[in-house]
């Protein structure tokens, strides 16, 4: 029921925000909302978390974008490669890391993110370093038998909400699907007793990569839906501050509830966007104060302290 | 390759190694009594920088009294976000003081550059262009004025752990905050000076490098990012690691730059800092403060 709600809403959005800020700021929260739920399925079962996601992102976006620039290649096999380069990432970084104890993983995923927006600037042959990548195509699908159809996004953004729209209720899917499986219950296990876990029988090591990798893999999804959008890259956008970003909208939005990584990152993309129109100055000093408070104040997101104790919610 | 260039990419990379290591000591220090990640102290650096400059070129006083002008004004701060932020969120651990302490560096970045705009400043150094060439490697005054107060810094707060009643306090409490409590030690008074010491620490290597780089207020994100990459690299709490640490990355960079290439000269410190998480966890010299 309250699925249908969501869906509806995410639906009706782009005709009752009809402008072009206002659906920019829809297709940006879509899309952060894709990053949070990857960022969730870690965070809200095992309660690992990942610092370095907009580093992933990155990758995903810069893989995506050379590909289509370079070799032509078409936008649904450029988002299965972004997801996969995500992925491979996540696996190289995610296999030695998640053999080490947890507040280790997070400070390697941390170093991680920082040495990719590193690469990002210092591959200026590849990447065109801080100038950035421009001209990236809009993104196309051919359908059988109708034709192609190219998501200009400087003409309209319809179309192209409803195609970020798609894959975030996919992943919104996946999420709560992981979550039922075995992969899941292995992940409470793990957060529960680790220990436990591996002594009745669970490979605690192969769920928790696995995981991952599904996580760093949507990331990178993700980046390439971004890259396809704005037309233009550069390592600015995928910075340590970004990533606490992510992490700071799943915590406000309440890490392992079902409506949290829609609810925190809808609050937060509107708060800073109207707060950097006013001061970019203002928006940044004002979002520190609001990481403070949020810590501070609501440790366990709005969707948790909305849930009645005592009460599953689901 | 001949002696005077070896030498020459000494002097250079000690000169990175002095900032480095005057900002991990104090990360250090904050990590092994309070076990908070202290990003805030990037901000810090950068504060120290500006201090310097307001009261060297503006105010035209000497640069030589605005080195301790930096630092007790930056302590200040140190002190003050102790008790604004990280006082009340003491039960909240972990990544949530991290994120806490992410939250002052862009207060306080933003903060800055609202007050004094982005252009990058300069200040003036009193030794001019003033240099010796030893053995064929050239040193300017200012370099071997940062590596000798440097020095001088590090030796004070060794001599302060070592041989002061809080200097051992502070020891005591890295070492078991419990046990420390228990023997009458009182653990806010000790947070009060660990701090405090940080930040004159990170307001000092603004102050004292300044002159030779120009710095806007975005300079201190780089900086303590590093420098945690270099706590880490040394293990987390230790004071000889960090110092070591500081200049192996200091000498990383300086011969990356030479051999590699300028703008890979970044990621060393962070290269360094994975390989010794995935070897050894803990850190070259892992465990509580320890001198």
């Amino acid at each position: 029921m309250k699925r249908l709600l969501f869906l509806t809403a995410a639906i009706a959005a782009p005709f009752v925000f009809p402008t072009i800020a206002q659906r920019n700021l829809l297709i940006l929260i879509a899309i952060n909302v894709i990053l949070v739920a990857s960022l969730d399925l870690l965070m809200g079962t095992a309660g690992l978390l990942s610092l370095g996601h907009a580093g992933f992102m990155g990758i995903g976006a810069y893989a995506s974008a050379l590909l289509v620039l370079h070799y032509r290649l078409p936008f649904p096999l450029a988002l299965a490669a972004a997801a996969a380069a995500g992925g491979i990432a996540g696996l190289f970084i995610g296999y030695p890391s998640l053999r080490l104890r947890h507040h280790y993983f997070v400070l390697v995923t941390f170093i991680f993110g920082i040495i990719l927006t590193l690469l990002f600037t210092s591959l200026v042959g590849i990447t065109r370093g801080p100038m950035g990548l421009p001209g990236i195509p809009f993104a196309a699908i051919g359908v059988p038998g109708a034709g192609r159809h190219t998501f200009n996004t400087f003409q309209s953004k319809v179309d192209y909400y409803y195609l970020v729209v798609v894959v975030a209720a996919f992943v919104l899917w996946l999420r709560g699907r992981l979550w039922r499986g075995r992969l899941g219950f292995a992940l409470v296990a793990i957060r529960e007793e680790e220990n436990l876990a591996m002594a009745v029988g669970i490979h605690t090591h192969r769920y928790k990569v696995l995981a991952f990798v599904v996580s760093t893999a949507i990331a990178g999804a993700a980046g390439s839906l971004y890259a396809h959008y704005t037309t233009f890259i550069s390592p600015e956008v995928f910075t340590f501050v970004d990533s606490f970003n992510l992490f700071v909208m799943n915590m406000v939005g309440g890490a392992g509830t079902p409506a949290g990584p829609v609810v925190g990152p809808l609050l937060l993309t509107i708060v800073r966007d109207a707060l950097r129109n006013i001061s970019p100055v203002a928006a940044e000093i004002a979002f520190g104060v609001f990481l403070i408070a949020a810590i501070a104040f609501l440790p366990v997101g709005l969707m948790g302290a909305l849930r009645r104790p005592g009460v599953r919610g689901g | 390759m001949d002696l005077a260039t070896i030498l020459q990419y000494l002097v250079n990379g000690a000169f990175a190694s002095s900032v480095y290591a005057l900002m991990a000591l104090g990360l250090t220090l904050i990590f092994g009594v309070m076990q908070i990640a202290d990003f805030a102290q990037g901000a810090l650096y950068m504060l120290g920088a500006y201090v310097s400059f307001y009261i060297t070129n503006r105010i035209g006083l000497s640069y030589f009294l605005s080195i301790p002008a930096a630092m007790a004004g930056v302590a200040l701060i140190a002190v003050l976000n102790h008790f604004a932020v990280y006082r009340p969120l003491r039960r909240a651990g972990g990544a949530t003081t991290f994120v806490a302490a992410l939250g002052i560096l862009l207060i306080l970045q933003n903060a800055a550059l609202w007050a004094f705009g982005a252009e990058y400043r300069l200040i003036r150094s009193p030794f001019g262009d003033g240099k010796v060439t030893m053995l064929g490697a050239i040193i300017t005054y200012q370099q071997l004025f940062i590596v000798l107060v440097t020095g001088g810094l590090v030796l004070a707060v060794w001599l302060f752990l070592q041989r002061t009643r809080p200097g051992k306090a502070l020891r005591a409490m890295s070492q078991n905050r419990d046990a420390a409590a228990l023997v009458g030690i009182n653990p806010d008074r000790i947070a009060v000076v660990t701090f405090a010491l940080a930040g004159a620490l990170a307001g000092s290597a603004g102050a004292l490098v300044s002159p030779l780089r120009a710095f806007d207020p975005h300079i201190g994100a780089l900086a303590i990012l590093k420098s945690f990459a270099i706590v880490i690299f040394g293990g987390m709490g230790s004071i000889s690691g960090a110092l070591f640490g500081a200049l192996i990355v200091g000498l990383a960079e300086t011969l990356t730059a030479a051999y590699v290439a300028a703008e890979y000269s970044d990621l060393i410190a962070f290269v360094l800092m994975i390989i010794v998480l995935f070897a050894r966890p803990q850190g070259l010299r892992g465990g509580a403060v320890t001198p």
